[in-house]
């Protein structure tokens, strides 16, 4: 019992740590970076700690203390209470759905079955949207209680956005269910051991437009018309500063770690590397013992899919730095009149193909 | 409602599947993005002199100025520690913004004296605007326009330099002496 309590605290802590302490601030980095290489720019490099520079990479510390040390500032006429807790319900569920994301397969430690998921949930793809949805009333109450036009302009079209895209997100994922016929992440990661069963072959399209919905869902350029900063200053958070502006900022780039991470399991096999089994990994390290070979294959997967993670946080930064951002209403006719109807017929059709192969 | 606008652009229908474009732009910037990343690596790595990028590290590293760029005019010294000006005052009445100050001194003009020099001479950075023509103007070769462009100050009164600061050694300023005689020539003056 103590075991098992232990085991799960090192994987809360294990998760917390790599999207909390390593991934978000990180994140702010490569974001820099990343468009400076796009556009011909060397970027931040500015910060230094006695003359070293890191390749700016102490703009992380510069830009945390930067924002813990400023004012706090509420507007005149806000409501105090819940333009102080709109952050923490935009951040909160960013970090809960990670309760439910496998990191890794099964593995034999000690005598003892160890899963890498924190909680291995019978709806575990329902709890994800179910909670990931909740960040909208996040945004929606910071933009409301702000007083602020620009910020009640950003929270509407976040609301109306969030809501067209996760009817698109949802139907999406009907496919990938009714392909593997589970709802748990674990067992959708296990089952595409098989690199031809892998998601991105068996739903193409769902691949797609789940990566379109995505992008949407997380706000980012060429979707970011709740916060498009030549309309709307900020958007939701026009009126947030210091460690509150910081938990949005943060909310953000732990939703593309989240949003990267459910399209490694649904689509890109998991924590599987192509052509290679689990089995034939273990014999390969068969002569380090169960628990070794267990230990060393653990590592790799959990490794494996982090790379898969960097790479579906990479592709919309590249999508971020190289597409013009959509007019509203042009983000509302691809929601409702492209994307609908198309998963609505991916639905369809995988229905069809199922029912003609059984 | 949303506000058309007809911009006459026929776009085929390759074109309107919008995806193919999408991936066209994507793979632009992708390439970018790996020629930049791996444009670094060289120059780090000591393996090449030079970074493959040319974007710099402006305070550390400068870019060498092309010998026509106008920076702020300096004075010609001689090797005895004279300026070459002879105060004749032909640039301060062809400085367009009135920045050029002098006043002259003479002596007898004998054997080893010099006949004029300025007392003072002084150029106010803050209004002058570059244009050249106190070069263009001298008739002996005494103001050229330098590469330095970094004058920036935070008190406005120390943009005024005065003749000790505007003075440069010829040896120093061959080359936009060259430049200028080339320049100025080919205009037939």
């Amino acid at each position: 019992m103590w075991v098992d309590l232990i085991i799960t605290l090192v994987k809360i802590f294990f998760i917390l740590g790599v999207t909390v302490a390593f991934f978000a601030p990180i994140l702010t980095w490569v974001e820099r970076k990343q468009s400076a290489l796009m556009q011909d720019r060397i970027g931040a490099n500015r910060a230094d700690i006695l003359g070293f520079t890191a390749l700016g990479l102490f703009h992380i510390i510069a830009d945390a203390l930067k924002m813990f040390t400023k004012e706090d500032f509420i507007p005149d006429g806000a409501n105090k209470v819940l333009h102080t807790i709109a952050p923490i319900i935009a951040l909160v569920p960013a970090l809960l759905t990670f309760a439910v994301v496998p990191f890794g397969g099964q593995y034999t430690l000690f005598g003892k079955e160890v899963n890498l998921v924190i909680s291995d949930l019978d709806v575990g793809l329902l709890f994800v949207f179910a909670i990931a949805s909740l960040a909208t009333y996040g945004y929606v109450i910071a933009g409301w209680s702000s007083n602020n036009n620009w910020s009640l302009l950003g929270a509407m079209r976040t609301a109306s956005q969030m809501i067209s895209y996760e009817v698109t997100m949802g139907l999406t994922i009907i496919g990938v269910l009714m392909v593997y016929g589970t709802m748990r992440l674990p067992e959708i990661g296990a089952a595409q051991e098989d690199f031809l069963r892998w998601g991105f072959f068996l739903q193409p399209l769902g691949f797609i437009m789940f990566f379109t919905a995505s992008i949407a869902e997380n706000k980012r350029i060429p979707f970011d018309a709740p916060e498009a900063e030549s309309e709307l200053v900020a958007g939701y958070f026009t009126e947030y500063s210091g460690i509150k502006f910081g938990m949005f900022f943060m909310a953000e780039f732990i939703e593309m770690v989240t949003i990267g991470a459910i399209m490694t399991i649904l689509f890109f096999g998991a924590w599987h590397i192509p052509f290679l089994t689990t089995a034939t990994l273990l014999s390969w390290f068969d002569f380090l013992g169960t628990t070794g070979s267990n230990l060393v294959v653990m590592l790799i997967h959990v490794g494996v899919f982090f790379a898969k993670v960097v790479l579906f946080i990479w592709i919309p930064m590249i999508v971020r730095w190289t597409l013009p951002r959509f007019r509203y209403d042009q983000i509302m006719n691809l929601g409702w009149k492209i994307l609908l109807p198309l998963s609505l017929a991916n639905i369809l059709v995988t229905g069809l193909v199922i029912l003609a192969l059984n | 409602m949303a506000y058309y606008v007809n911009r006459n652009i026929k776009m085929t229908w390759w074109e309107r599947s919008y995806i193919p474009e999408i991936l066209k732009g994507l793979l632009l910037t992708s390439r970018r993005f790996f020629y930049n990343l791996f444009g670094f690596l060289p120059f780090f790595l000591g393996t090449e002199k030079d970074r493959r990028i040319f974007t710099v590290y402006y305070p550390e590293e400068q870019v060498q100025y092309p010998i026509a760029y106008r920076g702020r005019p300096v004075l010609a010294q001689n090797e005895d520690g004279m300026p070459a000006c002879v105060a004749c005052g032909l640039c301060e009445i062809a400085c367009p913004a009135y920045c050029i100050h002098i006043e002259p001194a003479e002596d007898s003009g004998k054997q080893n004296q010099y006949e004029r020099w300025p007392e003072v001479f002084t150029i106010d950075y803050a209004i002058c605007i570059f244009c050249g023509n106190c070069e263009e103007a001298c008739p002996e070769e005494a103001i050229f326009m330098s590469d330095d462009c970094e004058i920036s100050m935070l008190d406005r009164k120390k943009m005024l330099y005065t003749k000790e600061q505007l003075l440069v050694p010829v040896a120093d300023l061959q080359k936009r002496i060259e430049f200028t005689r080339n320049m100025y020539a080919k205009w037939n003056y």
